[in-house]
């Protein structure tokens, strides 16, 4: 394809040779500021289709131009120069004022940077290119203030979760993300290669969003071609080789055995293993359950322009196998992209963007008990690969993982074709109306098949009949925007900006879903609805559908005096179908200020000083969660059996709440932004605080009367509290060029934040999560006072030595292992009421960090090109939670420093099968998950200009990287930065499927 | 020209606009269509109060942890399960070391009361809609609203009542949020009085014969009135009561007591109110009261039963059983007259039998095999079997592929030897979803045996007929031993123990011994750990407390 094209350039150029005798352009492009040579800059010969990019050095030659042809010099934040040809030319660009900076969007429109009264983070496409994220939103991870990305799941096609200046809501904290003006649900439907940048809206300016902005925004920018540039083809390719980022430390098989011994000698039980001397090391589940696997993504793209269209095309596959069974686990991601401007006239111009997008995926059970780890490190090291437990020794849950893997079939398939069209009409000069329909349609199958199987006596994931179940969903949105946009300067002095319009957003679809029983020869090949022949009495199938509604009127003024003082009040009103008539709409105001302090006279002229600003903003956003809660809807379940037979019938759904409405953040936001020392040097600092009221509470825990236990039914969702952000944000970025062949940056953000429940209104504490087997007790709490979240458990205070120490200590017959033995833990005596029992219970940790960071370093010299991106989470902590509580599972090789007599530990209790209370929820459980992770290095190396010339190229690079580098942390879990993303039980660690590790070589080729 | 295109691109823009505005009233958030139905527009024909119906009966298939616990906390089984700390709720009652956290007696209050509401649900809105056969329906409700209080009572004592005198007549309330500040607890003798109240409505309301097999009958109000008059010590209403049923209603005795458990005696002669369950749909361990199968029956089943082949030696031999030889397994069992065929599956060996238990019934009892299997017995009749494998043919070290079958198992927490075989797993249940949570027997909640022998104990205790108390009793052990020589002649006092004994016997792994024990004031003497004065109820979950605020007090003594 590509060769096509470059033949096809090659030709026209003849044609054009044949027609006049031309000249061969060369030359040096410079900045007339600084005299330094600008790399990149597009010179195209006007009217035509060829043209060059300067190099390196400000180089560019371009041959076979007509002697009377005018060159088009264009730069970004450099005003555009037309220039005769002629055969030497160097050429100064102009700085371009009005464009100096980055032009930032804000919602609704877009700002120069500079001009930002709003707390805004930028990723631009360089960043994503050196991190090579598979998912979009890895990018962000590190590399802004204020934002983290996590993940409960390393396996292929997991999707991440973002969460901007913390948790504030138990029920949703996702923010909202917009591609080129739609709405989506994820960034999973984008390919990285394919994104300009990434801008992250964080304080009160994201009111103009409304009731959907209290999580923040975070706005994509889709690539697009530039005006009256030369088509250029890129092809980006990179492989590479995956592999897991950790292995858990277990007991080998002498070490294990040798505890299964104790413990059942410990409760008078006879030894299961007679002779432990020669059994070894034994299997290492995970050794053998973890591969290397392969990863590839290919990219290739087509942009340009001319005077008023612009193009760009692109398509992408990424193909990553799975550090598991990969041919269970896998993704399959196909990208089509399609961005093309057209302006109609001078007054119309049009905008299409256009993605289609595909994805295929397998996947074995992942997360916590029944999951394929789990298996791996709760299995015996003494059996064999291909043993199943039939004694059994391990309990009703935990099967062979190989054997598990060979019983897993599923496929899910997907595909969406999402965009937009714009058009923007100039009615007057200062009058701009824009009018856009975003839409994204996406519709996916799936299919289960769950053979006859037997792994031994009891196991829960026999099964009995083969099943098929497939399902078959539709997921639709539009977003339909028209604003109007006034600007105009008054007597160059004041400037003012109004924007007002209208947004109508619409989502709805629907799904049906069934299940086929006694599947022909217990095989996948037969796995159909069409082909089973069985039927239970049950209601296997069913469907659904969903329409929520939104609406919405905004307006926006802003204004400056001399770009120096800034000021903008905005307010939005919206209407939501996800709530009762009564409670459906509502106003949504926020005002932001600047000050530059730099356009000042008496910082003018200063040397050290380049630019400051301080800024504010203040306003209140809405987080809209809490769909149809008002509706009391005839949901639960009612199935009984009469004559014989299964009948169905109708009951309650969950308790209604008539009075539900959404969640309102009231955000506070002072900032300051600063460059010194000729730009070289950049500081953006924040803080913030944020008040989330009227939180809505899922799933209220509620007195058993209501009846809310009752199949199908549950709690009421109910506005009953308020919680508090507060935090500081530091950037500070240095790049400088030390010689012509030698530039780096160095940059380090760091964000602080403390999240704190201030009001819950129910009657007992919010609990949530869930810690081991049978444990009544949640471990995760919101209460007034506290982190969200955090967790509440016994406290420890070493190990019982002697019977003497047990005896003198408050008694522990209160909790459900009754009296303690020594080797046992000893726990506080918190409330002081000499006895130890479900009282004591107290803070003993919180799942969210205090502070996130980025350190980033890149350094080029010459052709080459260094960098690395490192991101560390500090003061989180992590519920051990992976560990089944049955006398012959495997355990962590901790155990190993076990109490096994007067002195031997004061931190690992016996090893006993007996009924303890070590299992109980306790600090002894928690661990300090904090953690630095080297993110990314890479190393680049670009062909010299020469060279490219001499090949026709523009752009040849070659680099090899490393993601996920190395992990310096103290947590003995997969991952310590995975979180299953609730506010209330998140940080308990089921057993993740830890974060791969990717070793990539690639090559980026652009002409 | 120019001027043109920009007219029509000005008009094309204006119209988008507009339209954009004119659509945009807040009419167009209504326009939704989510497919629910509203609870509170509904019971508008008669297949709305059925569907509703169905409802109130799903929370029956929740009251098996009622019946597992019954046993469980009674001096008639140990908890058993895994190890000492599987299911710890369990096990705490098993020792009477049971505080007001409890994960499990939660799930007694939660669940029957969740049956409350369901009943009271539909008795809201009893009078919306007429139709032919509204009252029976409604006397339906009200016996399943006295089945699920009756339960209540037995666990908890005094409890909530929502316009209580309302209730008395008929009428039905929902909780709704803050009533758990605002509803006191209402006395025993008044949960009582509206449990009568309910079942005296449901009696003359009710045929003694059902549109389904299912449904409650006249016959299942009369008993449970009875048995709450019972359980009250009111002998002279319960004999009342009881003795006509006994006389008119359709009932007798099975011929067989053994089949009355398998899943072919269900729904028999015998049976007055029967719990329903199926194997056709399960559930998963976070909804345990969602599945339609009987949860308890899996809880109890063999740990890990298993037939292995075996040399002559009793050594293990690697190499698949074929199914040739489960099928010549199972037909020399049926050939043998073991078991009447069948084996049991497996299961997770909570409430076990005790020796105490075993060693209770009398020499010449057939209800002994019937309800406690002896696992060793069963083992010693299956291992010196010798078996042909025509399938596999020689086995390395076996000559002519003969092996011996050894049935094995393991032994669990507690292992006495004998499990509750009444309510076993059977073998060749479909259990569908999760096997051991799926399984189809029904739970003989009153059987016809009971009836005869409440009715003997309140013609007896009440000082009323002791001779027709003797008959009654006497029809259940001529029964049991096939004779009559065994029949009891004794009167008074003696004759009370007597049927107390009785009771303990023929009910034995059903769920009545804790509560009978209770009512007759002989459970401290019985049950080890058992505190009078506390333990006749069990806590109010801690959290209902709290939720509470001071609303309701705790039982005695937690």
């Amino acid at each position: 394809m590509k060769k096509i094209f470059y033949t096809l350039l090659v030709s026209l150029t003849f044609a054009t040779t044949a027609m006049a005798q031309n000249i061969s352009v060369s030359g040096t492009v410079k900045s007339s500021a600084d005299g330094l040579p600008l790399i990149g800059v597009n010179i195209i010969v006007k009217n035509t289709s060829s043209g060059a990019v300067s190099d390196f050095d400000g180089n560019f030659t371009i041959s076979n131009v007509q002697p009377n042809a005018t060159l088009v010099f264009t730069y970004v934040g450099f005003e555009t120069l037309e220039l005769p040809a002629a055969s030497v030319m160097n050429v100064d660009l102009e700085e371009d004022n009005e464009s100096l900076d980055e032009i930032v969007l804000i919602g609704y429109g877009s700002k120069s940077r500079k001009d930002l009264t709003g707390s805004v983070s930028i990723v631009g496409s360089e960043t994503i290119e050196k991190l090579k994220p598979v998912d979009v939103s890895q990018a962000l991870q590190g590399t802004t203030t204020g934002v983290s990305v996590s993940t409960q799941s390393g396996s292929p096609g997991s999707g991440f979760r973002f969460l901007i200046r913390g948790v504030s809501s138990n029920t949703d904290n996702d923010p909202l993300l917009v591609v080129d003006g739609y709405i989506v649900s994820s960034f999973n439907s984008l390919n990285p290669d394919d994104i300009e940048s990434l801008t992250v809206l964080k304080d009160a300016q994201a009111a103009i969003y409304g009731v959907e902005g209290a999580n923040g925004v975070i706005l994509v920018t889709t690539k697009k071609g530039k005006k009256n540039t030369a088509p250029q083809v890129s092809y980006n390719t990179y492989a590479g080789i995956q592999e897991t980022t950790k292995k858990l430390s277990l007991l080998n098989a002498s070490e294990y055995a040798a505890l299964v011994n104790e413990s059942y000698a410990a409760n008078g039980q006879s030894l299961p293993y007679s002779n432990i001397a020669g059994l070894g090391a034994g299997t290492n589940w995970q050794d053998e359950l973890f591969d290397q696997a392969l990863m590839t993504n290919h990219n290739v793209s087509l942009s340009g322009g001319t005077d008023n269209v612009t193009y760009y095309l692109g398509a992408t596959r990424l193909d990553q196998d799975g550090i598991i069974a990969s041919d269970k686990s896998n993704y399959i991601r196909d990208n089509i992209k399609l961005n093309l401007g057209i302006d109609i006239n001078d007054r119309l111009k049009s905008t299409i963007n256009l993605n289609y997008f595909s994805n295929k995926r397998k996947t074995i059970n992942e997360s916590g008990l029944g999951s394929v780890l789990f298996n791996a490190i709760s299995y015996s090291p003494l059996f064999a690969l291909d043993q199943e437990d039939l004694a059994p020794i391990f309990g009703a849950e935990i099967i062979n993982p190989f054997s598990q893997i060979r019983d897993t079939y599923n496929t899910y398939f997907g595909s969406s074709i999402e965009g937009n069209f714009q058009l923007d009409y100039k009615l007057t000069d200062d009058l701009t109306v824009t009018s856009r329909m975003g839409f994204k349609t996406y519709s996916d199958k799936g299919k289960t098949f769950s053979p006859i199987v037997d792994y031994g006596p009891n196991k829960v994931f026999n099964t009995s009949r083969s099943t098929v179940s497939q399902s078959k969903n539709q997921y639709d949105s539009y977003t339909w925007d028209t604003f109007a946009t006034y600007k105009k300067s008054i007597a160059d002095k004041h400037n003012l900006e109004a924007t007002v319009g209208t947004t109508v957003i619409k989502n709805w679809g629907d799904g049906l879903f069934a299940t086929g029983f006694d599947v022909p020869n217990n095989s996948w090949d037969f796995a159909d609805i069409a082909l089973t022949t069985g039927t239970s009495d049950a209601k296997e199938n069913g469907s659904y559908t969903y329409d929520n509604r939104l609406l919405s009127y905004f307006g926006r003024l802003q204004y400056d005096f001399k770009g120096k003082y800034l000021l903008s009040a905005m307010i939005r009103r919206d209407g939501s179908s996800a709530f009762a008539k009564d409670n459906r709409i509502d106003y949504f105001k926020s005002v932001t200020a600047g000050w530059k302090i730099s356009d000042e006279n008496f910082l003018k002229d200063s040397e050290v000083i380049d630019f400051l600003k301080i800024r504010g903003s203040y306003g209140t956003l809405g987080n809209l969660v809490g769909n149809d809660l008002y509706r009391s809807a005839l949901s639960g379940e009612a199935t009984y059996v009469f004559d014989g037979a299964l009948t169905n019938g109708v009951a309650n759904g969950p308790i209604a709440n008539a009075n539900a409405k959404w969640e309102t953040a009231e955000k506070l936001d002072i900032g300051l932004d600063a460059k010194f020392f000729g730009n070289k040097l950049e500081i953006v600092a924040d803080y913030f605080l944020e008040d989330r009221v009227d939180l809505l509470i899922p799933g209220l825990p509620v007195s058993g009367i209501l009846g809310t236990t009752a199949p199908g039914s549950g709690s009421p969702t109910v506005n009953a509290g308020t919680t508090r952000s507060e935090g500081l944000e530091f950037l500070i970025n240095y790049s400088d060029n030390i010689t012509d062949d030698l530039s780096y940056n160095v940059s380090y953000n760091v964000t602080k934040i403390e999240g704190t429940v201030i009001d819950v209104n129910a009657e007992v504490p919010l609990t949530g999560g869930s810690f081991g087997v049978g444990q009544p007790l949640p471990p995760s709490r919101m209460e007034n006072g506290q982190p969200i979240g955090y967790f509440y458990g016994l406290q420890t205070d070493g190990i019982f030595q002697t019977q003497a120490e047990v005896d003198a200590y408050p008694s522990q017959a209160g909790l459900p292992g009754g009296v303690a033995s020594p080797g046992d833990i000893r726990f506080v005596d918190v409330n002081g009421d000499g006895e130890i029992n479900s009282d004591d219970r107290t803070f003993i940790g919180k799942p969210l960090a205090d502070y996130y960071m980025g350190f980033n370093f890149s350094v080029n010299y010459k052709s080459f090109d260094l960098s690395v991106y490192t991101y560390a989470e500090v003061g989180k902590d992590m519920v051990r939670n992976y560990e089944r509580d049955e006398p012959d599972v495997n355990r962590l090789d901790f155990y190993l420093d076990r109490w096994t007599g007067p002195g031997t530990s004061n931190t690992v209790p016996r090893a006993t099968t007996g009924a303890t209370n070590n299992k109980l929820f306790s600090d002894f459980y928690v661990e300090d998950a904090s953690f630095v992770r080297i993110q990314n290095i890479q190393i680049g190396y670009s062909l010299p200009q020469e060279t490219l010339e001499a090949i026709g190229m523009s752009k040849v690079r070659l680099y090899a990287s490393v993601n996920n580098a190395f992990t310096f942390t103290n947590y003995k879990g997969f991952d310590p930065a995975a979180t299953n993303g609730a506010a209330l039980g998140g940080g308990i660690d089921y057993g993740f499927y830890p974060t791969v590790r990717q070793y990539i070589l690639g090559l980026n080729i652009s002409f | 020209m120019k001027n043109n295109k920009n007219i029509i691109s000005a008009i094309l823009v204006f119209t988008l606009v507009a339209t954009g505005i004119y659509s945009c009233s807040d009419e167009f958030l209504d326009e939704t269509q989510n497919y629910n139905i509203d609870s509170e527009t509904y019971f508008n024909s008669k297949d709305d109060y059925y569907m509703a119906l169905i409802g109130v009966y799903d929370l029956l298939q929740a009251s098996y942890v009622n019946v597992l616990l019954g046993e469980i906390a009674s001096d008639n089984t140990l908890c058993g399960g895994d190890s000492a700390t599987d299911v710890p709720g369990f096990q705490q009652i098993d020792d009477m070391s049971h505080t007001s956290v409890n994960s499990n007696l939660r799930d007694v209050w939660s669940w029957m009361f969740a049956g409350v509401n369901r009943a009271n649900y539909f008795l809201e809105f009893q009078d919306k809609t007429e139709f032919e056969g509204r009252n029976a329906m409604v006397a339906e409700v009200r016996f399943l609203r006295a089945y699920y209080h009756f339960e209540l009572v037995k666990w908890f004592g005094a409890l909530p009542i929502k316009n209580y005198d309302a209730a008395l007549q008929g009428a039905g309330t929902r909780f709704v949020p803050g009533d758990e500040l605002s509803v006191s607890r209402s006395s025993v003798e008044e949960v009582y009085a509206l449990i009568e109240s309910d079942l005296m409505f449901a009696v003359s309301n009710l045929e003694y014969s059902s549109l389904q097999v299912g449904r409650v009958t006249k016959g299942a109000a009369e008993a449970l009135l009875g048995k709450a008059y019972l359980y009250q010590d009111k002998f002279s209403d319960a004999a009342t009561v009881f003795d006509n049923v006994i006389n008119n209603g359709p009932y007798q005795l099975a011929i067989s007591y053994a089949s009355i458990f398998e899943n072919q005696g269900e729904n028999n002669v015998e049976s007055v109110f029967e719990v329903q369950y199926t194997d056709g749909e399960g559930a998963g361990f976070d909804c345990l009261q969602c599945s339609e199968g009987n949860v308890a029956v899996g809880f109890m089943g063999i740990r890990a039963p298993s037939y292995k082949p075996v040399d002559e030696n009793g050594e293990p031999f690697t190499g698949a059983i074929s199914e040739s030889i489960v099928s010549q397994l199972e037909g020399i069992l049926t050939s043998n007259g073991f078991l009447e065929g069948r084996l049991f599956d497996g299961g997770y060996s909570f409430n076990v039998p005790t020796q105490e238990v075993a060693d209770v019934f009398e020499e010449g009892d057939s209800r002994k095999d019937i309800s406690i299997l002896d696992i060793q017995d069963l083992s010693n009749s299956i291992a010196p079997i010798q078996f042909q494998d025509d399938e596999f043919g020689t086995v390395t070290g076996i000559e002519n592929g003969a092996y011996f079958i050894d049935y094995s198992w393991v032994n669990g927490y507690e292992h006495t030897g004998y499990y509750n075989r009444k309510y076993l797993p059977r073998r060749g249940d479909l259990g569908e979803g999760d096997p051991n949570l799926t399984n189809p027997n029904n739970y003989r909640s009153i059987r016809f045996a009971d009836v005869l022998l409440m009715a003997a104990e309140a013609n007896n205790r009440g000082g009323i007929d002791d001779s027709k108390a003797q008959v009654y009793l006497n029809m259940v052990r001529t029964r049991a031993f096939g004779t009559n020589a065994n029949n009891v002649t004794a009167a008074g006092t003696e004759l009370t123990d007597a049927i107390y004994h009785e009771r303990r016997v023929e009910l034995v792994g059903e769920g009545h011994r804790f509560f009978d024990l209770v009512r007759t004031s002989q459970a401290s003497s019985e049950i080890e750990g058992f505190q009078a004065g506390k333990h006749e109820l069990f806590p109010i979950p801690i959290q209902e407390i709290q939720f509470s605020n001071g609303n309701w007090s705790q039982n005695p003594n937690y």
